[in-house]
């Protein structure tokens, strides 16, 4: 109780101070006084609780707690707040009726803004109550904190339960195996090799297994067969592709969009970022980093352009039409994609569920309010609209950030700029730290390569010119003298343009050095010197081009006069037309002939510079994200991976782990797996490795009805993962399928997007292809690919118009086609029973059953027969041409169309 | 997975609208959510609704609602007007813009109509005389005259079909929410159909009619009038028979089944094997519903099929009409995409622009009235036709309008909405809307309701609406 009676302690006012003083304590005593016998029976519940409910609740309440102080349970008013005991041992010596007494300013509460003064009658009931001793019921329900929430706190490694009859060998299955045995469900068994394998290689690699992986795999007697298979999925470079997909769905990827070839949403040659996506996940760099990297590696090493490339996440943001947009989409991305969080709830209005104040949003928003989005050459490469690094960088650290009342940008408060920061809630440190930046990161144009480049495209200029003068000239001394004048025209021009060629050579060394002199550490003496003489090659530049502009415009001239005739308007307006063209050149010429008199140092600078600082901002947001302390970076990301190995996640809402996300049923799986994750230094391989070679994982889908029922009275969404959940291929995976299958899939890593057009003929995994709003490829939109806006899971639909692509598309008839062919071209498939196992095995990874055996080998003998004579049947009477045409033999074409039959089966879109 | 998941399936192919609670099966089940049942709530008075919608933002003026005071104060400013008070109307502060450009500003000078108005039928009704075909069906149109919508800019376009502003991303459609909330008449069919060419992807593109978050089953399916090519994969590669295709989904069939037996707790196959009977029939059933060959060379000239001003609008009123005569639910009709803004767009030369664009669509809209009307369709089908924004009142360019939110007109026919009548009405200028304001989604609350839909009821779990996307039904207007 030390300290309650001491306001002194009090903490400091948070809002300011008004200067009006209407009551006093003495008066409200006697109004006090006058108004209730001492001693009446005062109830809490009844009497207090709705005072403290009304007039304190919005501030001291379980959403908000100021000054760490909830006046919502006796217990918590009571215990009080950061500043002690809100009750003492006598009234006057409460700190709770000193601030609700306090005269009419920073003391008293509720605050002026926040609503009246407590009446004299509810003054009566407090003073009663606090006489009384404060009494409030034992069994009181104190409403838990959101602060307490489950995900606000730092997962810890729970002890890996002890459960009988469970394979110890997982920790998985130890926490699953808990959560069965508490309800009693009865979990499958583990599923057959022929499913396992078609399993675990969709979800590792995206693509089914091959023929020979399947024997190999059912050959391999080994106790860790199935280790191995794992080993080598990881290690594929389909599995960096693969899982690529997935976190470009969490990442938000997107190819640039726009209207016509105006850039609006997203960056040009983001390919980069998805490269580094990919590459990352191959060498499984540790995701701290990445996270690190995407978010600040202009920060953390702006040399590395390698690293560069993973600024992509910032540059997707880019949306050309609004800033407020974009650094909303900033903001909220960021917090949905690592930690969970709904920030954009709160931009407008203090969050309605979890403990994030408005001002927490725009706090935030200060984070990103620097940074930009700029390309910067590549070797070879000047045109950085074909080609070249995007990549983000602060470019404007001194611009305030300002809350938006409501979250209109029309209302910005700007009285209250504000400082960049982290919820408060989440905890951590956050500690932005300004980074000097090197050369070659604010100055790119003094870069080796860009510098030669540009050395070279000005001599390669002077070459030109004087290669045509050379020949001009010697046109001109052999020259008959029909031609005479006009080839000496030539020669004065080409020698206007050689001089303009070698001027602004001059120009750029000159202007190169002063700029080089410039920036030099330690400072250069001679860059006073070398600007001036910069200057002045620049103005000899400029004159000569303007030189060289006056006597193209007055060959022009003299060429529109000769061609005039009298009857053509035209021929006259282009004389007139010539006349304002040289006068214009002439005029400029005069402007740079004079500027030669001048003789001070103002020239253009060799290259685009930016700021020489960045903020760091975004490198502490980085790391207060990617730090252990951190309560959610590592469980959101395993949630998104366990949510991909099993077709439903621990925490279902994926990117909002707030208060609407109660305690998931496996929260100690959870929360091992992160502890986990964070201690094999947040490598995504080994979490893949131990989910994979699960038992939770391996079970089979199917089971005795008995069993199936009787589990689903108890788990009907099998959130306890008692079988194994059956699920549709990614759009990706469907396409990429096909090709696999077909034998005809094009491995070729990175590169460019592709047209979005090219689906259907260009044999490449889906990933290169070109996505973005508007500029998706159908099949994979027609198969529930990822909005390129946001997709933090995929959906799943079964429309008509899936059926017509697999059983229409011009790419799965030629695949259909193409592996019919290299089944039948193997002798061993010549009997029809050998050819359609064969089919089978590679299409759907799995021998037939004697039933769909019987049903191919009688479609087989019917087509054949069919299409043998075909003159009574029908040709679709129109369609889109293909390259592969069916086999002029009826008994592989009949082949053809199994194959093609089998590409459709609901088997091959699924994953048991 | 969820109980109700289960009796979806065991109701698979007992109705209309099976197929789309199959779909259901892939949403995440969420206790206390029910799905739309497929159903409408109450006693529909429409089945179907064809949805004409002309890009760029028809003048109000100059088509259904005639201002002769433009005329009197023509050349003056508004300020000079007894009207200027619209300069400092509150509903001003409604505009919500993208990006400040050279347009979707208020233009001052008074700009007089450009085209006489005549009053039309019995209900007297003034309609442009760039519309007499339409305006010979005055007595059955419910023009709406007090639309108003937010952004000024053709983001409008969005707006209109979302009821949110661009600035707000993407979100289900109107269509998309009738397919949503009903199910189809004819499963052989997609149940929403569009056509004509979708907005520029400055304007919203495709999403002015997709399902966003409600996923692509309830997408709008672009259709072209072309009978060899009306979408997608409609047809196999080139040299495939009709019959070796029929043998193919034949075994496919029978191989689906016998993986529905092995895998009972598969939820997914019964309803992949529905889908890929849906599928062949629609290669046959679409292409069917765009081929004109069996209509009347009568019915063809009545469209403007013989014109190449009417045609292509023509073909599309056409097969507008023949897919809700074979159970389309909705058919939405763009008219005017040019890669850009819309061809309604008259900053400039109006007058040319607006006669262009009423000639290539008066006769065909008023065919398609006529027609509906004659099969006894008009009953059950509810035509809307709608733009993104009004017009403004004073002059751009010396002879064009700009971009103008605050007041413009749309019109409702038939599907048991009230005909020959004018609900709401602009300020004497054309203004702002003045009497019985509508913000977009009215027309959205409206034709749900007609369908037998409620708009509030409609949302799935995680994602909330706002309450302006919900709009409300206009009581006067219904019949």
């Amino acid at each position: 109780m030390d300290g309650v009676d001491d306001p002194a302690e009090l903490v400091p006012p948070r809002r300011p101070a008004t200067m009006s003083r209407l009551l006093t304590l003495c008066v409200l005593n006697a109004l006090i006084g006058a108004g209730f016998a001492r001693g009446a029976d005062v109830d809490y519940a009844r009497d207090v609780r709705p005072i403290f409910a009304e007039k304190c609740g919005s501030c001291h309440g379980v959403l908000k707690q100021e000054a760490g102080l909830r006046l919502d349970a006796g217990s918590l008013i009571r215990s009080g707040g950061d500043s002690g005991a809100a009750i003492g041992r006598t009234v006057e010596g409460s700190l709770i009726w000193q601030r609700v007494t306090a005269a009419e300013g920073a003391e008293r509460m509720p605050p002026e803004e926040s609503g009246k003064p407590l009446t004299a009658e509810q003054l009566g009931v407090l003073r009663r109550w606090i006489e009384a001793g404060a009494p409030f019921p034992a069994d009181e329900e104190v409403a838990a904190s959101p602060r307490d929430h489950w995900a606000y706190q730092r997962p810890q490694r729970s002890a890996v339960p002890l459960i009988a009859g469970a394979s110890g060998e997982n920790p998985i299955d130890a926490f699953v195996a808990e959560r069965q045995h508490a309800s009693g469900v009865a979990p499958f068994s583990e599923t057959d090799r022929v499913t396992l394998l078609r399993r675990v290689t969709l979800d590792l690699t995206g693509l089914p297994p091959t023929r020979e992986e399947l024997r190999a795999f059912l050959a391999d007697e080994s106790p860790t067969a199935y280790e191995t298979v794992v080993d080598r999925l990881l290690a594929s470079p389909r599995y960096a592709e693969r899982w690529a997909r997935h976190w470009m769905d969490v990442w938000r990827y997107s190819d640039w969009d726009g209207y016509g070839k105006e850039l609006r949403g997203s960056q040009r040659h983001m390919w980069r970022w998805r490269d580094w996506i990919v590459e990352s996940l191959d060498a499984d760099k540790p995701y701290d980093r990445m996270i690190e990297e995407m978010l600040a590696a202009d920060e953390l090493s702006p040399g590395d352009e390698d690293a560069l490339r993973a600024t992509g996440f910032l540059a997707r943001h880019h949306y050309s039409l609004n800033r407020d947009l974009w650094l909303d989409s900033a903001v909220e991305h960021t917090f949905k994609a690592f930690q969970g969080v709904t920030i954009n709830c709160n931009k407008c209005h203090d969050h309605k569920y979890d403990p994030l104040p408005q001002t927490d949003y725009y706090a935030v928003r200060a984070i990103f309010e620097p940074y930009k989005v700029r390309i910067d050459r590549l070797p070879g490469i000047a045109d950085t609209t074909q080609d070249g690094l995007t990549r983000a960088y602060d470019a404007e650290p001194e611009t305030p950030t300002f809350l938006f009342a409501r979250g209109n940008e029309k209302h910005p408060d700007k009285d209250h700029p504000l400082a960049p920061a982290v919820p408060e809630v989440l905890g951590g440190a956050f500690a932005p730290d300004p980074i000097e930046l090197p050369l070659t990161a604010w100055f790119p144009d003094l870069r080796p390569h860009v510098v030669e480049e540009k050395l070279a495209e000005a001599r390669s200029a002077v070459t030109a010119a004087e290669a045509e003068l050379a020949t001009a000239e010697a046109s001109l001394a052999t020259a008959t003298d029909a031609e005479r004048a006009a080839l000496e025209s030539r020669v004065r021009l080409a020698s206007e343009q050689r001089d303009a060629a070698t001027a602004a050579l001059e120009s750029i060394e000159a202007r190169l050095a002063a700029d080089r002199a410039k920036v030099a550490e330690p400072a250069d003496p001679r860059a006073g010197a070398l600007a001036t003489v910069a200057a002045q090659a620049e103005r000899r530049s400029n004159r000569a081009a303007a030189q060289f502009a006056a006597a193209t415009a007055e060959q022009e001239l003299a060429a529109a006069q000769g061609a005039v005739k009298e009857d053509d308007a035209k021929t006259k307006e282009a004389v007139t037309a010539a006349e304002k063209k040289l006068a214009e050149a002439r005029t400029k010429l005069d402007e740079a002939t004079t500027a030669l008199a001048l003789t001070d140092a103002n020239y253009t600078a060799f290259g685009t510079q930016y700021p020489r600082k960045s903020t760091g901002r975004r490198l502490a947001l980085a790391r207060w994200i990617a730090a252990r302390e951190n309560p959610l970076t590592a469980r959101v990301a395993v949630n998104h991976i366990w949510l991909r190995h099993f077709g439903s996640a621990l925490v279902p809402e994926t990117f909002d782990f707030g208060l609407r996300s109660p305690r998931p049923q496996l929260q100690s799986l959870l929360d091992w797996l992160a502890v986990e994750f964070m201690d094999a230094g947040w490598q995504m391989k080994p979490i893949h490795r131990l989910i994979v070679t699960s038992q939770a994982y391996r079970r089979t889908s199917t089971g005795e009805a008995s069993v199936v029922s009787a589990n689903a009275a108890i788990d009907p969404e099998n959130l306890q993962y008692w079988r194994a959940n059956t699920l549709r291929l990614d759009a990706e995976v469907v396409r990429d399928s096909v090709l696999a299958v077909g034998g005809t899939l094009d491995t070729a890593r990175s590169g460019p997007d592709i047209d979005y057009d090219e689906g259907e003929k260009v044999l490449r995994r889906s990933l290169y292809f070109r996505h973005a709003y508007e500029k998706q490829m159908r099949m994979l939109t027609l198969f529930d690919a990822a909005s390129p806006n946001e997709c933090y899971r995929r959906t799943t639909s079964i429309v008509p118009q899936q059926a017509l692509a697999l059983a229409n598309s011009v790419l799965v008839v030629e695949q259909a086609r193409k592996l019919a062919g290299t089944l039948s071209a193997d002798a061993s498939n010549a009997d029809d029973a050998a050819f359609i196992t064969g089919g089978f095995e590679t299409v759907l990874s799995r021998p037939p059953s004697s039933q769909e055996l019987t049903a191919c080998t009688e479609y087989l003998a019917a087509e054949r027969n069919r299409l043998a004579d075909s003159s009574q049947f029908t040709v679709f009477d129109a369609g889109p041409a293909i390259d592969t045409p069916a086999s002029a033999d009826p008994a592989q074409r009949a082949r053809e169309n199994l194959v093609h039959v089998l590409m459709n089966h609901t088997d091959f879109v699924t994953r048991r | 997975m969820l109980q109700h998941r289960r009796a979806f399936l065991s109701n698979m192919g007992l109705g209309f609208g099976s197929l789309a609670l199959s779909a259901m099966l892939q949403r995440e089940g969420v206790a206390g959510f029910t799905p739309p049942s497929g159903q409408p709530l109450h006693a529909p008075k429409a089945k179907s609704v064809i949805w004409l919608f002309m890009i760029g933002g028809a003048s109000h003026m100059e088509t259904f609602d005639p201002k002769p005071e433009l005329t009197t104060y023509a050349g003056k400013t508004i300020d000079e007007t007894p009207y200027k008070d619209v300069l400092t109307s509150p509903y001003l502060a409604n505009e919500r813009i993208v990006l400040p450009d050279a347009n979707g500003l208020i233009r001052n000078e008074v700009f007089p109509l450009q085209v006489g108005f005549k009053p039309r039928g019995e209900s007297g009704l003034e309609i442009s005389d760039w519309f007499e075909h339409t305006a010979q069906h005055a007595d059955d149109l419910c023009l709406l005259r007090s639309m108003w919508t937010e952004d000024s800019n053709h983001g409008a376009q969005l707006q209109f079909h979302s009821g949110r502003h661009r600035l707000d991303g993407f979100h289900p459609t109107i269509g998309s929410w009738i397919t949503y909330g009903l199910g189809t008449l004819n499963e052989n069919l997609p149940q929403f159909c569009v056509l004509g060419t979708p907005l520029a992807d400055c304007c919203g593109g495709q999403e002015a009619h997709r399902a966003s978050y409600l996923g692509p089953r309830y997408d709008g399916v672009p259709l072209k009038v072309d009978p060899n090519d009306p979408l997608p994969y409609a047809r196999p590669p080139q040299g495939i028979y009709r019959e070796e295709q029929a043998a193919q989904f034949d075994l496919l069939g029978k191989l689906n089944r016998l993986s529905a037996q092995a895998h009972p707790e598969d939820e997914q196959v019964q309803a992949r094997i529905t889908s890929y009977e849906l599928a062949f029939r629609m290669q046959t059933a679409v292409p069917e519903a765009v081929r004109f060959d069996d209509e009347t060379a009568a019915t063809q000239e009545m469209y403007g099929l013989n014109k190449s001003e009417t045609k292509e609008f023509g073909q599309h009123m056409l097969a507008a009409r023949r897919l809700v005569e074979r159970g389309v639910r909705f058919v939405q009709v763009y008219h005017g995409s040019n890669g850009g803004a819309g061809g309604w767009d008259a900053h400039g030369g109006l007058k040319t622009n607006h006669t262009a664009n009423c000639l290539a669509t008066d006769q065909p809209i008023a065919a398609l009235l006529t027609d509906l009307k004659q099969r006894g369709l008009l009953d059950e089908t509810i035509v809307v036709w709608a733009t993104e924004f009004g017009r403004t009142p004073g002059s751009q360019s010396g002879d064009g309008r700009d971009h103008h939110p605050y007041g413009f007109t749309c019109w409702m026919a038939g599907g048991g909405i009230k005909g020959g009548i004018a609900h709401g009405q602009t300020d004497e200028l054309g203004f702002h809307a003045v009497e019985n304001r509508h913000y977009v989604t009215d027309i959205h609350a409206t034709v749900l309701h007609q369908l037998g839909l409620d708009s509030t009821r409609l949302h799935i779990p995680g994602r909330v609406r706002l309450e302006k996307e919900f709009g409300h039904v206009i009581p006067e207007i219904l019949a």
